[in-house]
């Protein structure tokens, strides 16, 4: 009896044993990572015994790849943590804080979420030489912390998120061989690109796939069109004004990136289906067309996630890739970045939440993300050669070189508006209603919530 | 003559047609639910799940990469069109029929089958209905062979992945043990409450019943979200925090109305004189409750019993809210939601098979207990 006692525990150590080492991918040492820095948080950070409640929005796949950051964390360091995704974050967080079961951490998509959060007083600020971090250490470090900066409940303004995690949104993505077997050339500027369309049409076929459906948040990808053009034949202090609405949604300015946008999803030839299936098609489903053949169009623009949606053994950089959007060269106004990300903030504050700020300021943070899969980072110490295919180099080069880099401006718009009223404002105007009533309608919903 | 007993009214056959018609198309989005959860994701989004049981013509996209032998005047490659890299893997379950083939995406069945094709720079191409392909070129091929495209019938492709994906997750077991620990108790512990509630509403007099009566009718319409802050805020204060014993509060909160209501209307129907005639022999409250009332409701009893079982079993809202976020307490729709179907819900093969796997208890719930669900249904509105 004694014998097999003893004989379990051993077995069970050894599996426990077993299943730690099995949690850190990358042999700590090896490799590009800059290992250094993981040896230096570890040997001025421990928090045995302490735990750690992390929640977030990454769910499947994402939450595997979290983990596996995270188990390097409590390596260094002897913490538990505990991550949950959830697959409605937005709502859950507001619930938990609100009653008192809030976890340490929250990683918030939405940074007008994190202003909503820290006026309440449900956040704890962040260190002041955070902002200073992050000014230094990533690249459009202002436009960064200041998007992270936020008036708290005392009506002071200060740091309250991390920014952790970017998707860049002004992609376009095509198939290579298609391009190359109709003899299509990746387009460089905004002109080229409307070229290309009527070339594309001229030659019999479909330039775009354009999906607006997405159950209850129906209309999303149309305010990422209309953002980027807005960015394209604006400069970038009128989309702050938009976003900010310091000038009214109908200006001339707005109406007319609305158009811009129109251009490409109002016209019939332009896109697969005409333009009446474009707010029914759903946003996962709009991929597809460009796999088929004949294709059904030879572009999508979506963000950096999409390649998810793409049929299974697509390969990034082979079978399909992408281009930057492009800018627009008579306008002059560089290359803006239109993109979203992760926030991360204290919702209820210990030692190790304050540790694991400081953690994700160590470039290996962000290197163990950006050797797996979907991570990008503005951060500039962190070594690109870890990424594991040229495409997603590309992509960072992409966030990195960006003269202006901008948020995704119905995340930070009320909630009332960037996940509400721009939505269907946009559905509205892409199944035929006039851009100047709709973005009169939006102008007034957003008067009412002030 | 017609509406004679025993003769059949030509009319039935009009009744008889439209309740098939009916319960046709009740069962449709079932049964494409159903159909759904044996495909694979790429197979859904190409083709609705009624055309899952017929083949199909599909396109396809391969690259020759046979031998390269030189001939006179040039060089060949041959081989079979179902056996190239790209698409070996869709046509292992036996080779199909090339009905046309081509060399452009734009264009992809160009020529029918069997043609031999000029595609240029004194390249042919021929593909044969079997799939057996000749390329043939007058200056030496490069390294990559000719692009294909080509349309073949596609034979039904079923699979039983989905189950596996779903049955087979981490912590699969976990779940389905909690949502029991969930839903037992929260199904149990009101209907206890509410038949004791229900006996004093009915059957004892006191000052203020029918004032109580209508308190707990109004109840009903108060939707349950707007109790969740204030509940766990009560429930931090109390020290339950997040739990199990917080979820069955709240269930059991939440089910109280509609229980009590349903309880009460039923055992205010039952006889009087039975009653009274106990009340005469001298039975206690009590004793009326134990021997008299429960017995001649269990009817109703089992009917709330399912309703409040389905509810508590499908739902997700709650368990969010009152149970904790970790791994070790997630209950299996939070599950499904969270961790099967990923972040942007695309799978709609995992959710078709979780949502099969998930009502596989309360079915058999729902059909050993559905005579009493038929007359409990009826509870309270014959006399």
């Amino acid at each position: 009896m004694q014998r097999t006692l003893y004989a379990s525990v051993a077995a069970l150590a050894l599996g426990t044993g077993f299943a730690a080492a099995q949690d850190l991918i990358f042999p700590v040492g090896e490799g590009a990572f800059n290992w250094d820095s993981y040896q230096q948080f570890s040997d001025a950070t421990d928090l045995s015994g302490q735990t750690l409640d992390i929640t977030g929005p990454w769910t499947g796949e994402d939450n595997d790849l979290f983990t596996s950051v995270i188990a390097y964390f409590e390596e260094a360091t002897g913490a538990e943590v505990n991550y949950s995704g959830s697959d409605s974050f937005e709502q859950d967080i507001v619930i938990s804080t609100r009653s008192n079961s809030a976890p340490n951490i929250a990683v918030i998509p939405q940074p007008g979420l994190v202003g909503d959060l820290a006026s309440e007083g449900y956040l704890t600020p962040l260190a002041p030489e955070t902002t200073d971090w992050i000014v230094e250490n990533y690249a459009a470090g202002q436009s960064w912390a200041d998007l992270a900066t936020f008036e708290g409940q005392d009506g002071q303004t200060q740091l309250y998120a991390f920014p952790y995690k970017i998707d860049v949104k002004s992609l376009v993505w095509y198939v290579p061989e298609q391009f190359e077997e109709a003899g299509y050339d990746v387009p460089e500027t905004l002109e080229e690109l409307k070229q290309l369309n009527d070339q594309i049409v001229a030659d019999g076929g479909t330039p775009w796939c354009i999906g607006l459906g997405s159950g209850a948040a129906t209309g999303w990808p149309a305010t990422d069109w209309v953002e980027d053009m807005m960015l394209r034949i604006n400069p970038p202090e009128i989309y702050d004004q938009w976003v900010s609405n310091d000038i009214p949604f109908d200006d001339p300015q707005v109406v007319a990136a609305i158009e811009e946008y129109g251009q490409f999803a109002r016209n019939d030839n332009y896109v697969s289906g005409g333009s009446s299936s474009v707010a029914n098609t759903d946003f996962r489903d709009a991929p597809a067309g460009l796999f088929e053949f004949p294709p059904q169009c030879y572009m999508l623009k979506q963000a950096t996630f999409i390649p998810t949606f793409f049929p299974e053994g697509t390969e990034v950089g082979t079978d399909v890739d992408f281009f930057y959007f492009p800018a627009s060269a008579e306008k002059d106004l560089g290359k803006p970045v239109l993109g979203a990300g992760t926030m991360f903030t204290i919702t209820k504050d210990s030692d190790a939440a304050q540790a694991f700020i400081e953690f994700l300021k160590t470039p290996i943070a962000h290197e163990l993300w950006m050797a797996q899969s979907g991570f990008l980072t503005p951060y500039k110490d962190a070594n690109t050669d870890v990424f594991p295919s040229d495409s997603q180099r590309n992509m960072n080069d992409i966030l990195t070189s960006a003269t202006t880099f901008r948020f995704d401006g119905s995340d930070l718009m009320p909630s009332e508006i960037g996940a509400g009223a721009f939505w269907t404002g946009m559905v509205d105007y892409t199944t035929g209603a006039d851009a100047q009533t709709v973005a009169s309608q939006i102008q007034s919903r957003w008067e009412q919530l002030k | 003559m017609d509406n004679i007993a025993g003769h059949k009214s030509g009319l039935s056959w009009v009744t008889n047609i439209s309740v098939v018609v009916l319960v046709v198309l009740w069962l449709i989005p079932t049964v494409g639910l159903f159909v759904s959860s044996f495909r694979e994701r790429d197979q859904i989004s190409v083709s609705g799940w009624w055309q899952a049981p017929f083949s199909v013509e599909l396109t396809y996209r391969t690259r020759g990469d046979g031998e390269v032998r030189p001939v006179d005047g040039g060089y060949v490659m041959e081989g079979n069109i179902f056996d190239t890299g790209e698409v070996r893997s869709s046509f292992e379950g036996g080779a199909s029929t090339v009905s046309a083939f081509g060399d452009r995406g734009v264009a992809p069945a160009e020529y029918p089958a069997g043609t031999v094709a000029e595609i240029g720079d004194g390249e042919t191409l021929q593909v044969n209905a079997d799939g057996t392909y000749i390329y043939t070129s007058v200056e030496e091929p490069g390294n990559r062979g000719p692009r294909v495209y080509f349309e073949a019938e596609t034979p039904p492709q079923f699979t039983l992945d989905n189950y596996r994906n779903v049955l087979t997750a981490d912590g699969m077991d976990r779940a389905f043990i909690n949502t029991l620990t969930v839903t037992i108790p929260a199904t149990v512990i009101p209907i206890l409450i509410a038949a004791f509630a229900a006996y004093a509403l009915a059957w004892m007099d006191f000052p203020g019943r029918g004032l109580l009566i209508a308190l707990v009718v109004g109840l009903l319409v108060v939707p349950l979200q707007l109790a969740l802050v204030p509940m766990l805020n009560l429930h931090q204060r109390l020290g339950i925090g997040q739990s199990f014993l917080g979820i069955w509060l709240a269930h059991t909160g939440f089910g109280l109305p509609l229980a009590v209501y349903l309880l009460r209307n039923y055992m205010v129907g039952l006889p009087r004189d039975i009653i009274e005639s106990a009340k005469v022999d001298g039975a206690t409250d009590f004793q009326l409750f134990v021997k008299i009332i429960l017995p001649l409701s269990f009817p109703a009893l089992a009917a709330f019993a399912i309703f409040q079982f389905l509810w508590t079993w499908n739902d997700l809202l709650v368990a969010k809210v009152f149970l904790p976020s970790d791994d070790a307490s997630k209950v299996m729709t939070v599950k499904i939601a969270d961790d099967l179907l990923g972040s942007r819900g695309g799978d709609w093969g995992i959710l078709a098979t979780a949502a099969f796997v998930s009502i596989a208890v309360p079915l058999v719930v729902f059909f050993t207990m559905q005579r009493f669900l038929v007359r409990g249904l009826l509870a309270g509105s014959v006399k």
